[in-house]
C-alpha cells in the first residue's frame, strides 16, 4: 500500500518535470520571410519553439529530410551529436524547435511574449548578398497592385532609390 | 519625385532604369498621394515592410544604389538627393551626385565613380549582430502595429532604435507613427542635434574619384 503510494507520487511528480520540461502547448503566431502562419499547438520553454514538421512546412517551407531541413534547393544539415536539439518524436507527432534552428542559422528572432509572436529575420544565407557584391533581389508590388522584381531590369543600369512620406 | 522624373526623362534611352521604393508602413494610404502627384514613368513601388532598407541595410531616406546591367552593386548606398530642396537643412548641393550619375550612365564599368571592389566590400559587409536583430525588431514592431496594436509595437521599434543608433528609418518611421514625444520622449529635430546635426543625419557622398576608382589602394 505505501509503496503503491509512493510510486503513485513519484509518477505524479515525474509526470509534472515531464509537463514543465516541455513547456505548455500554445497557440504562437510565426512569421517567416515576413509571412505570418498562424500555429494552433506550438510548445514554447526558455528559448525554444517547437512545433510540428507539419506546421514548420506550412509556416516555414522547410521540410525534415535525412540530408537535413531543406526547401527546394536549400539544404542545412543538424549536426548529428546534437539532433535531439532540434527534433524530438511525442504524441505521435515529430515535433522541431524553430529557435534552435535559428541559431543553427544565424537567423535573428524578434518576440512578443504577450501577443505569442515570434518574427524570423534574415538568415546568413540571405545575408550573402552583399558580401559577395551582387544586388539583393526583392519583389514588391506598385501603386497598383502589380508586382514588379529587381530582377526584371537585369541588363539595364538601375538606380534603386528609397524614399519615405515620413 | 518630380525631379527624377526630369533624370529619367534624359537618361532612360540610355539604358537606365529607375526603382523608386517607398519605405511606408502605412503603403499606398501614405506614399500614394506622392506618387499620385509626380506621375513618374520609372518604376514606383510600395514598401510597407521596408525590405528594401533591410536587405541593403539603408538607414535613411533618400538613399542611392547604383546596379549595372548584370546586377551588380557599383555604388552602395549613399545620400542621394535630386535637388535642392533640403539644402537648407542638409548643406548639401545635388549637383555633384547627379554628374557622377550621369558619367557612369555613359562610361559604365570606365566611370571613375565606379567603386573598387574592396572599398564595396567594406561598405557593405555587416556583421554587427545588433544591426541584424535589430532589424527583426523594427520588422516584428511593423507587424504588430499592422495588427492593430500600436501601444504594443512601441517596445519594439524602441529596441530595434537602441540596438542600431545609426537608423534613422527606425526613428523616423516609428515616430510618424505615433506621438514621438508622448511614446518615445523625444523629437526627430532633437536627435538629429544630439547625434552631430545635419551633417551627421546626410553624410554627403564620396565623390572623389580616388575614393571610388582604384581596385587598389596606393602605396603606402
Amino acid at each position: 500500500m505505501k509503496w503503491r503510494m509512493s510510486i503513485g507520487v513519484c509518477t505524479l511528480f515525474l509526470l509534472m518535470a515531464c509537463v514543465s520540461a516541455r513547456g505548455e502547448e500554445t497557440h504562437a503566431r510565426i512569421i517567416y520571410d515576413d509571412h505570418a502562419t498562424e500555429v494552433s499547438s506550438a510548445n514554447v520553454d526558455a528559448g525554444q519553439l517547437w512545433i510540428t514538421t507539419v506546421d514548420l512546412k506550412r509556416a516555414t517551407g522547410f521540410a525534415l529530410k535525412p540530408q537535413g531541413v531543406c526547401r527546394d534547393e536549400l539544404c542545412f544539415p543538424l549536426p548529428k551529436s546534437r539532433e535531439q536539439e532540434f527534433v524530438r518524436n511525442s504524441s505521435g507527432k515529430t515535433w522541431f524547435d524553430l529557435m534552435a534552428f535559428a541559431r543553427l542559422v544565424h537567423q535573428p528572432v524578434a518576440h512578443d511574449e504577450a501577443l505569442a509572436t515570434w518574427y524570423f529575420g534574415l538568415r546568413s544565407d540571405q545575408r550573402q548578398g552583399l558580401s559577395s557584391r551582387e544586388a539583393p533581389d526583392f519583389t514588391l508590388p506598385d501603386m497598383n497592385g502589380k508586382i514588379h522584381s529587381l530582377s526584371d531590369f537585369r541588363g539595364k543600369k538601375v538606380l534603386l532609390l528609397t524614399w519615405a512620406s515620413w | 519625385m518630380p525631379g527624377w522624373q526630369a533624370i529619367y526623362q534624359q537618361l532612360k534611352d540610355k539604358n537606365l532604369e529607375i526603382v523608386a521604393v517607398a519605405q511606408d508602413t502605412n503603403g499606398v494610404q501614405d506614399a500614394g498621394p506622392w506618387i499620385t502627384a509626380a506621375n513618374p514613368t520609372y518604376t514606383a513601388l510600395i514598401d510597407e515592410r521596408h525590405v528594401v532598407s533591410k536587405l541593403y541595410n539603408m538607414v535613411n531616406v533618400p538613399t542611392g544604389v547604383w546596379i549595372d546591367e548584370q546586377g551588380i552593386i557599383v555604388r552602395p548606398n549613399e545620400t542621394a538627393f535630386v535637388d535642392d530642396r533640403f539644402k537648407n537643412f542638409s548643406g548639401l548641393d545635388s549637383a555633384p551626385y547627379l554628374n557622377a550619375l550621369r558619367d557612369w550612365i555613359e562610361k559604365g564599368d570606365k566611370s571613375i565613380y565606379r567603386m573598387s571592389e574592396e572599398r564595396l566590400r567594406e561598405k557593405l559587409t555587416v556583421n554587427d549582430p545588433d544591426v541584424i536583430l535589430a532589424a527583426a525588431e523594427f520588422a516584428l514592431g511593423e507587424h504588430v502595429y499592422k495588427s492593430g496594436h500600436l501601444h504594443e509595437a512601441i517596445p519594439h521599434f524602441k529596441e530595434a532604435q537602441r540596438l542600431n543608433p545609426k537608423s534613422w528609418n527606425y526613428k523616423r518611421q516609428a515616430y510618424a507613427l505615433s506621438d514621438a514625444k508622448r511614446d518615445y520622449g523625444t523629437t526627430f529635430v532633437d536627435e538629429v542635434e544630439k547625434a552631430g546635426g545635419s551633417k551627421v543625419y546626410y553624410p554627403p557622398p564620396d565623390l572623389t574619384p580616388g575614393a571610388a576608382g582604384k581596385d587598389k589602394r596606393p602605396q603606402e
